[in-house]
């Protein structure tokens, strides 16, 4: 688990400054990464499942509206970066927000993934994105 | 069979709930540490309670860290030592020895550190004063002195009859040995290997502190080539020297008890003193591509201390400096100095270039702040530009070197002792002898290492 996070977040480089390489590969990294599978499917779920399937919204499966969420996904992804950063004492530096950053694509990708393999089970929204 | 939508999406909350917990914070990892911390104190009461009363378990600890049994502090009374004591005249003047030995020996006497305190003065043999007896001949000068002692003679003495465990010796005297004749000179140090090891003590160590005063009487040089005593001597400061005897462990702790804040020099043979405590320091001043290579290393436990460095880059243009913290607090004074650290503080490695480019000492900035090096008195910067392809042992070592002071204080002819200054005949003879019976010398122990391991990171 953690050679994996370690694997997609030093594709940007290793941690800034050297000296917290241990608390972000063995904290960090791995509580992003989890975060960000967890927040992206959980607002997959709320796009098709809820919204399109349970509560029955006949008025929110349009391309815009997945977008919406994609971006909020993205924002969240990023917010949580900066979050952990804080909650963890690291040093101040530019490299978190490379880190954000990355995580915020990273949450582009899950929240795409996640919307192919599950947009079938829902009734309004079966064919958004595509 | 209809289903709600409530059950449909019951396997994506699970997943979600799943994968929350699994997430690492610092909270946990202390709470954990908390709780096993707890339980390994209730058991250890639990294994304790049974097994030993309440009383039993201090009087155990004092063996190691209570006061001494006992000190027996011996001041030489022979004519040459007159000098330091003049006998008070109208001037009312003082010397410095007589200030400071007063004052020692109050010290002594008033110590917590050591439960009975003995005085005796030296003159052919020991004679036992009362603590008032002995002040009364610091102050107001020696009233019949002795003709001459011998050093070895005293020596032999202490190591034969006051060499006590959990004990000390204090023998305050100028140290100025005359053998017999010019021809005994090269067995000065012969002399005082064999009088230590008259009583073949294996622990003995000794602790050498040189002091100066004024002298103000008849000088009895070691050398009478010029003449046997120069009368109305001195122009020159004279030194005198207070020398702690005994087993190492209650060397040790005398020396810190009641000789931590003594002026002046000071050497010690045969010592032995704990590591002291250590660390890296990660965030302070630190450059280059390293990081604590020990696996706990995120946990960041609070009084943790690392001393893995694992370097993912470095070159002779990108090169690794880390600063290595010590705790030199329980150590002599002399191993405090930075002037002795710096010549005797040493690096050793395998396949690196590590060297040590910096010694300095704690700062009101360091003490002041909320990092770690606010624990560390002294600080040694090490800096790398080449290592080896896996993880290799670095050490810093302070060796146990002579310091200086004492071939400075040292003089082959002491009968002209106005123009040779304040020093001592033979000195480091009698201390070559010292070090002989104390240190192994084929296999010399450092005073103390730090071992380090610096490895490439993974």
């Amino acid at each position: 688990m953690q050679s994996f996070f370690r694997f997609l977040y030093e594709l940007i480089g290793t941690p800034q400054p050297p000296a917290d390489t241990p608390v972000y590969r063995q904290i960090v990294f791995p509580n992003i990464g989890l975060l960000n599978l967890g927040i992206s499917l959980a607002l997959v779920l709320i796009f098709y499942y809820v919204i399109n399937k349970a509560m029955g919204v006949a008025t929110f499966n349009k391309l815009r509206h997945w977008t919406l969420f994609l971006v909020l996904n993205a924002l969240i992804a990023f917010i949580v970066v900066v979050w952990q950063a804080k909650a963890q004492q690291v040093t101040d530096h530019s490299y978190i927000y490379w880190l954000a950053t990355l995580n915020a694509v990273y949450g582009l990708l899950f929240y795409f993934l996640f919307s192919v393999i599950l947009r079938k089970g829902s009734t309004n929204a079966s064919t958004t994105p595509f | 069979m209809q289903r709600s939508p409530f059950s449909q999406l019951l396997p994506g909350l699970l997943a979600v709930a799943l994968l929350l917990p699994g997430c690492y914070s610092r909270d946990d990892l202390k709470s954990d540490a908390g709780n096993t911390k707890a339980a390994e104190t209730i058991e250890a009461a639990a294994g304790k309670a049974p097994a030993a009363s309440p009383e039993a378990e201090p009087s155990a600890t004092t063996a190691a860290t209570g006061p001494l049994k006992q000190v027996n502090v011996f001041l030489e009374v022979s004519g040459s030592m007159e000098g330091f004591m003049p006998k008070t005249g109208a001037d009312a003047q003082n010397t410095r020895f007589q200030q400071h030995v007063a004052q020692f020996l109050s010290d002594v006497n008033r110590s917590a550190s050591v439960q009975r305190k003995t005085f005796y003065r030296i003159k052919d043999k020991p004679y036992r004063d009362s603590y008032q007896q002995l002040e009364t001949t610091v102050r107001e000068g020696i009233r019949e002195p002795a003709s001459s002692t011998s050093i070895p003679a005293i020596l032999d003495t202490l190591v034969s009859h006051y060499y006590q465990p959990n004990a000390v010796s204090v023998l305050i005297s100028d140290f100025i040995y005359a053998p017999r004749n010019a021809g005994a000179v090269p067995y000065i140090k012969t002399d005082i290997t064999d009088a230590l090891n008259a009583a073949g003590r294996s622990d003995l160590a000794v602790s050498v502190y040189g002091h100066t005063s004024d002298f103000k009487g008849a000088f009895y040089p070691a050398m009478k080539t010029a003449a046997k005593r120069i009368n109305r001597c001195c122009d020159t400061d004279i030194p005198y020297y207070v020398w702690v005897i005994g087993p190492a462990d209650a060397v040790r702790r005398f020396d810190a008890a009641l000789l931590k804040k003594a002026p002046g020099e000071q050497a010690h043979f045969g010592v032995k003193y704990s590591a002291p405590p250590s660390s890296l320091l990660n965030k302070f001043q630190n450059q280059g591509a390293w990081y604590y290579g020990e696996k706990d290393a995120s946990k960041r436990a609070a009084g943790a201390t690392y001393h893995t460095v694992a370097v993912s880059e470095v070159s002779a243009q990108q090169p690794v400096e880390f600063v290595l913290g010590m705790n030199l607090q329980a150590l002599p004074t002399l191993y405090q100095d930075l002037g002795h650290l710096k010549a005797n503080l040493q690096l050793t490695g395998q396949d690196t270039d590590a060297k040590i480019v910096n010694v300095f000492g704690a700062t009101d900035q360091t003490r002041a702040s909320s990092g770690p090096e606010a624990q560390y008195t002294h600080f040694v910067k090490i800096r790398v530009t080449k290592m080896g392809k896996a993880a290799r042992p670095l050490q810093v070592i302070l060796q146990d070197k002579r310091p200086m002071w004492i071939t400075q204080w040292t003089t082959k002819n002491d009968s002209n002792i106005n123009q040779v200054g304040a020093k001592t005949f033979a000195l480091s003879s009698l201390i070559d002898g010292v070090a002989a019976v104390t240190t192994d010398e084929q296999n010399q122990a450092p005073i103390f290492q730090v071992p380090l391991t610096l490895q490439p990171a993974d």
